[in-house]
């Protein structure tokens, strides 16, 4: 009777270990942000094509997008993401506080704090700026109505409600004042979209507003697209943030998946000379200039921008002051106002 | 200079109120009326309207963020909807499933079987006409993520709560499912039924040779092409007919495979509602009492057969059963047999032997309102019953034939002729009454007649008349 048992358990053994051994093709799920979908289409198409020659591996990128907060805070609640590229390194700082996922000092594992590309915000207004914008403090006058998303749920439009507040800090050097034109300018603004290319939908689709305050790659996106052609122009504000949106593999889901390898050469590959033109290709500033032909970084205006860190003292301290349950922008805006 | 095209659909969709006659609207008609349908919706109030001017292109960008604010209603409506869990409560019971893909699943269901046995000419052996609870099952099963699938299965019926099913399905692939835990072992047709489904109140002859649930672990999977299912399992090892125990008795396993056909369950032909196949258990038992040996019941549930009670499993026990089922339209036939063979050994004369228990059933079944037959029974009634008499619900009526003959070498050592008998044979005819998808009435007449052992005990027929209320869901 042992040995029949013995040989069932073996048989049984066998047959789960054949049905594993069954080779499957590698997919990766990237959770992004809401405007990369266009950059990482190509991204995920070239470096799939690399992969296959470099490996013989068949590796298939699904990407998913939406406001980064909102992406982050899916990956905490088990959306499985092998790589996460958001919008700021305080959501992938979520990821690795209070999900675990990831180490805490996931930012010095690639070059340039693992950011591959960065970006500013601009303003885009309609075609003959009819309200006269040109700096942030247009976007706090009467009767103009500013579209941006929200702070809270976009990583976006974070960037956006730091770099006006860079331009206030400058302008008035006066915590209460800075306060009240930040105030002033949320109250322009009538709806508060989720994620940035919800914000582009309601300004350049539906027609709504007077300006947006959007990175610069959805704005130079914007212009390009055939159908807005002579329907918009970017400002450029006199001072504005740098935006430098990271990458980071996320450990936790790698292991779990057997995907650490793919996953680390995917982000790579943003790196590389081909990623980087890619990148410049969909109007994200590469972060190694260098490596991309001049012509192609010519669209790129002469920005004057400052850091996070050297404005903000960084990301979490920025987080914490402003954007946390009780902090500056809850007090600036209210809904129901 | 033409309209925006909301303010056009605006000024129409206010030129189409009867309130006011279209000639007569002003754009401050329009400003009041927009702000009316702010404050209603609770927008917030924009800044155009904090310095309005009330021009046209104003209330066209107020529009514009009320129809926007909408879609995103609408949007971030659309993705709740998307992220909550789904709730439904109907035929089936209540059942609790995650937001898509919906892997995660909590259904709860139930059963109650209310029972009444009512004896006839039973002077000889008497027994007490009674109500009973014969079932009563609490279910939660469900999946756990698209690998992990449960059943916890209570049994509240008797005089102690006891766990029926509780088993975890690690589901890797149609193909090969492992299942660990208690559940049914996987040989008599019948007792594979659901007793929500079984054609009559107790079961036949042949589900007292066979094992009933037991605690271990099997691998099963269906083949979708040709129609073919299997189960190899190992457990702890049941006497013919019962449970097994919390735990193993006697360091022995028993391995039980079963392999099933349905070749043509996907086409739509005639013979979609045969299936056919081959189980069988074998291990070896080492004790004594009841806990190896069998007592075998007749469908009234009084046993009919024992071992004498020094009588010791004592080796292999094997079991093997070939079993068929066939549906058609209305009518539905089943039939089984199953040998069980135990060697056995008797410390008061000294003599070893393996002695062979069998039994056989054929039992069929017609719907006579016409609703479709099948294995799980008659599943939904064309017109369940109304209290206004437009629905009365589905009828059926029931036969089953079957026999169980102990081994001739039986008596006289191990068994005892002056109380256990060498066969019986049962005939049953009933109706059942489905009166809605969760409810029936069951009423069967059974008769049993005995064949007494050589000089034993001629035991009277058994005519008893059974009776059941079912609620499940």
């Amino acid at each position: 009777m042992k040995s029949i048992l013995s040989s069932l358990l073996l048989g049984m053994s066998m047959a789960l270990a054949a049905g594993g051994a069954i080779a499957k093709d590698v997919e990766l799920l990237n959770v992004s942000y809401d405007p990369t979908r266009e950059l990482y289409q190509d991204v995920n198409q070239a470096f799939a094509a690399q992969w296959k020659q470099q490996t013989g591996e068949n590796v298939k990128i699904r990407s998913s997008h939406g406001g980064s907060g909102k992406q982050a805070r899916s990956v905490i609640d088990g959306l499985e993401a092998d790589v996460v590229t958001l919008a700021l390194a305080a959501d992938i700082d979520a990821i690795a506080d209070k999900g675990k996922l990831l180490p805490a000092n996931w930012q010095s594992r690639l070059p340039n704090n693992s950011a591959p590309y960065t970006s500013t915000i601009v303003l885009l207004v309609r075609k003959g700026n009819p309200k006269g914008i040109k700096d942030w403090g247009d976007l706090a006058k009467p009767g103009v109505a500013v579209i941006t998303p929200n702070p809270k749920t976009s990583g976006g439009a974070r960037w956006n409600y730091l770099a006006a507040w860079v331009w206030a800090s400058q302008q008035y050097h006066d915590a209460p004042k800075v306060l009240d034109y930040m105030g002033r300018l949320f109250h322009n603004v009538p709806v508060l979209d989720t994620g940035a290319r919800g914000a582009t939908t309601t300004f350049v689709e539906r027609g709504i507003g007077d300006v947006l305050v959007a990175w610069e790659n959805e704005a130079l996106l914007t212009l390009a697209e055939p159908d807005n052609r002579g329907k918009f122009e970017i400002v450029v504000p006199s001072i504005s943030i740098r935006a430098e949106p990271p990458v980071a593999w996320v450990d936790k889901n790698v292991e779990r998946h057997g995907t650490r390898k793919q996953a680390e050469a995917y982000l790579r590959f943003l790196y590389s000379p081909e990623g980087q033109r890619l990148i410049a290709k969909h109007f994200f500033r590469p972060a190694d200039p260098k490596s991309v032909p001049a012509s192609e970084l010519a669209i790129f205006p002469q920005v004057k921008q400052v850091t996070i860190d050297s404005a903000f003292g960084g990301w979490k301290k920025a987080q914490a002051q402003h954007f946390a349950d009780g902090g500056y922008f809850d007090k600036i805006y209210q809904p129901d106002h | 200079m033409p309209l925006p095209r909301s303010a056009l659909a605006l000024a129409l969709a206010i030129a189409t109120t009867p309130a006011l006659a279209a000639d007569n609207v002003t754009v401050e008609d329009l400003a009041r009326r927009l702000k009316a349908l702010e404050l209603r919706l609770g927008t917030a109030e924009t800044p155009s309207t904090t310095e309005t001017t009330n021009s046209v292109a104003d209330l066209d960008q107020r529009l514009r963020v009320i129809e926007r604010k909408l879609e995103l209603q609408a949007e971030a409506d659309a993705a709740r909807t998307a992220s909550t869990p789904v709730v439904t409560m109907g035929e089936k019971g209540l059942s609790v499933k995650s937001a898509p893909p919906g892997d995660f699943e909590m259904k709860f269901r139930g059963l109650v079987q209310a029972d009444g046995r009512f004896w006839f000419d039973d002077s000889q052996v008497p027994q007490a006409d009674t109500f009973l609870l014969r079932r009563v099952e609490p279910t939660i099963e469900g999946t756990w993520g698209s690998l992990i699938g449960y059943r916890l299965t209570a049994q509240l019926a008797g005089d102690a709560a006891t766990i029926n099913d509780a088993y975890v399905d690690l589901k890797f692939d149609p193909r090969a499912t492992v299942r660990m835990g208690k559940t049914k072992t996987p040989v008599g047709l019948e007792r594979l039924q659901s007793s929500a489904s079984t054609e009559q109140v107790e079961n036949g002859f042949p589900s007292e040779l066979a094992p009933g649930r037991d605690i271990g672990v099997q691998l099963q999977g269906e083949f979708p092409t040709g129609g073919t299912s299997y189960v190899l399992g190992v457990y702890n090892g049941t006497p013919d007919g019962r449970d097994g125990l919390s735990t193993n008795p006697d360091n022995d396993f028993e391995l039980v495979g079963r392999l099933f056909f349905e070749p043509w369950k996907n086409d739509a032909n005639a013979l979609s509602g045969l299936g056919f196949g081959i189980a069988g258990s074998t291990g070896d038992k080492e004790g004594l009492g009841n806990n190896y040996l069998p007592r075998y019941r007749t469908p009234g549930q009084v046993q009919f057969f024992g071992y004498r009670s020094d009588v010791v499993a004592d080796g292999e026990h094997t079991r093997w059963s070939p079993q068929a089922y066939f549906y058609h339209g209305r009518f539905g036939l089943l039939g089984e047999y199953i040998s069980s063979y135990q060697h056995l050994f008797s410390p008061s004369s000294g003599v070893e032997a393996s002695l062979d228990n069998r039994a056989w059933q054929l039992s069929g079944g017609v719907v006579l309102t016409g609703e479709d037959n099948s294995y799980r029974g008659v599943t939904r009634p064309n017109h369940p019953f109304t209290t206004d008499g437009t629905g009365w619900g589905a009828f059926e009526l029931v036969a089953r034939y079957g026999r169980l003959d102990i081994d001739e070498d039986a008596f006289p050592l191990f068994a005892d002729p002056a109380v256990a008998v060498a066969g019986a044979q049962s005939w049953s005819l009933g109706v059942n009454w489905y009166l809605t998808s969760n409810f029936k009435l069951v009423a069967d007449y059974n008769q049993t007649s005995f064949d007494a052992a050589p000089n034993g005990l001629e035991r009277e027929d058994e005519k008893v008349f059974l009776t059941r209320a079912q609620f499940s869901f």
